[in-house]
């Protein structure tokens, strides 16, 4: 068993009265590329939220490096563990190469404004992105997927070995959404911990090292694409009768829905 | 953007909010002078400069130390508390109408003003006091009812508007319960006014400024922060929860400390925040709003006091005829653009 850099300790998470999960158990493999899925209102964004601390669990805990997540100094945990949330909103105006620096934040202060360190690393997070030529536009004339890959970037000069992204490719069209796949499959060679909650089920099984697969705020399944995209498991956790077969570009399974019995021909 | 290093520390400096920053300065720091030399007796700035190092005559130094430095003084701190919550408003509601006005902050300092002026028959002190305890206490409430809720601006937003609506109806119900002398005392104290203020509530405001200037720079990286949402806030390390809190009561306090001393002045708050960010484009500077909030109420007060024909008029007349016009022609000025920023 790998070490666990992240995990969930019988954790219960839910919004006021209402109980999304109730105690969850969930180990967050270091160095691999972690993908949580499930059909909607399963809880895999809930339990992203949590992993980030943007969600306190009314019982149980979060653990950062086997630490509660919520004793640590925020900007400590933010050295640690970059978040890209489903919907950022950028300022009117800003520019590519302002947004990225915003990444600096837990790395300065009122006195340490913008170090040599912080010029490098931001040259260095759109380097990795490819945004290089985009620096001095504006956010807001970008196309969606250049402007996803300027969030990366500012996820990325944060500078952290884990990254959480929140449905990192909706609203993206289908080039855009391999565009920003690849680059976290990129990410994840360089050897960075990735956690992403993904809607698509043959993306995730493609890119994802280690799936976790949720339904009604549970855990179903979890384990290496491989073994545990099954069509037993596609049933029981999406109820959707189907086949699987061997995605002839990469090798990984990939899903081929049946047509559902109660559908009209 | 030029950087500053020394050592472990570096100060970054951005051309455009240095420009501003320099340019509303002298523009106030011109604008303060011809208002301490004009007015209903010209001295001219030789006789002010005379006056001012105290070889002047006797009628020119009580004109300037007596009336008009006062009045000055205690314009520029107001302004300049108005423009800061002004911007921390907006900052929190993450929406270009949030403003003490919107939120019901000046509704709740009129409250405090009109039982001052209806129990104890308006004497100045106690109604400064009162509005100010009003303003501050509207500000809590909101804090306390948006609290632990979703914390998006809208629900701050929406919860300030029925606050202002409940407090309205109870100043409405207070002026039908009071004597038509002091219902024309709360009126003129409504529309906001510099006249004949001292020493003593330009330095009160002063020290609430101060204050604020300090707390605020000490929010202000995170606060931008949160320009980019909560969530990327908290992922980036921004103590959220307890920046929103200092934050919002912050600008209670300066709002408290301003429309206590001038009366709720319409629209400096709402407007500084937008003609500093037309200045200073993405970036935003608080330093700015502040500035530009004293620009706009030193303005306005020299207006105020041409006057028309011969008749001075309240500063609040002023602020809020040149505000609402300045709004309406920043819509029309964005008509194409469609927003508001």
């Amino acid at each position: 068993m790998t070490a666990s850099p992240l995990a969930a300790r019988e954790a219960t998470l839910g919004y006021g009265r209402t109980v999304i999960s109730a105690d969850l158990t969930v180990d967050i493999p270091e160095g691999e590329f972690t993908v949580i899925m499930g059909p909607n209102a399963c809880g895999k964004s809930t339990l992203l939220k949590a992993l980030a601390r943007m969600l306190k669990p009314s019982t149980g805990t979060v653990l950062l490096d086997g630490r509660d997540i919520h004793s640590q100094p925020t900007r400590a945990v933010a050295r640690r563990l970059g978040l890209l949330p489903q919907s950022p909103t950028a300022p009117d105006g800003i520019t590519v190469a302002d947004l990225v620096a915003r990444g600096r934040y837990p790395h300065q202060g009122i006195l340490k404004q913008w170090s040599a360190d912080d010029e490098r690393v931001v040259a260095e997070a759109m380097e990795a992105t490819d945004i290089r030529d985009l620096a001095s536009r504006g956010v807001d004339e970008l196309s969606g997927g250049q402007r996803q890959r300027v969030w990366i970037a500012m996820v990325l000069a944060q500078q952290t070995p884990l990254l959480l992204l929140d449905e990192p490719t909706t609203y993206l069209d289908i080039t855009h959404q391999i565009e920003v796949l690849d680059l976290c499959a990129k990410l994840h060679r360089e050897g960075r911990t990735l956690v992403a909650v993904l809607h698509d089920l043959n993306q995730a099984a493609r890119y994802a090292t280690h799936l976790i697969a949720m339904r009604e705020g549970a855990v179903v399944a979890e384990g290496p694409p491989a073994d545990i995209v099954t069509a037993e498991n596609v049933e029981r956790v999406f109820d959707l009768p189907c086949r699987i077969i061997d995605d002839p570009e990469s090798g990984t399974p990939l899903v081929i829905p049946k047509a559902l019995a109660s559908a009209p021909r | 953007m030029t950087v500053l290093r020394l050592g472990g520390y570096s100060i970054r400096l951005r051309h455009r909010v240095l420009a501003a920053v320099l340019g509303s300065l002298a523009a106030l720091i011109a604008l303060a002078m011809w208002s301490a030399a004009t007015g209903s007796t010209s001295l001219g700035l030789e006789r002010v400069w005379y006056a001012l190092i105290g070889e002047g005559t006797k009628g020119d130094e009580f004109i300037l130390w007596t009336l008009r430095l006062p009045r000055l003084a205690t314009g520029l701190a107001v302004g300049a508390c108005m423009g800061l919550a002004g911007a921390l408003f907006q900052n929190l509601t993450r929406n270009p109408l949030g403003s003490p006005d919107l939120l019901g902050l000046t509704q709740g300092a009129t409250t405090g003003a009109l039982i001052a002026i209806i129990v104890t028959g308006s004497s100045l002190q106690v109604t400064t006091v009162l509005a100010a305890v009003g303003s501050l206490a509207t500000g809590l409430l909101i804090w306390a009812l948006t609290r632990g809720g979703d914390p998006s601006g809208y629900r701050l937003i929406l919860v300030g508007i029925g606050v202002s609506a409940i407090l309205a109806g109870i100043n409405g119900y207070l002026l039908t319960r009071t004597t038509i002398i002091d219902a024309f005392r709360a009126v003129y104290w409504l529309t906001g006014d510099l006249s004949g203020r001292d020493f003593g509530q330009a330095a009160a405001v002063g020290i609430i400024l101060a204050a604020g200037i300090l707390v605020i720079a000490l929010l202000s990286r995170g606060l931008d922060s949160l320009r980019l949402g909560e969530a990327t806030a908290t992922g980036l390390g921004v103590r959220v929860g307890a920046t929103r809190v200092t934050a919002l009561v912050t600008a209670s306090v300066l709002t408290a400390g301003a429309v206590a001393v001038a009366g709720p002045l319409a629209f400096v708050a709402l407007a500084a925040p937008h003609i500093a960010a037309r200045l200073t484009g993405s970036s935003r500077s608080f330093l700015v709003s502040a500035l530009v909030g004293a620009l706009i109420v030193t303005a306005a007060d020299m207006i105020a006091v041409a006057g028309v024909g011969d008749r001075q008029l309240p500063t609040g007349v002023v602020t809020g005829v040149v505000g609402g016009a300045y709004l309406i022609w920043l819509l029309i000025a964005h008509r194409k653009k469609g927003v508001l920023s």
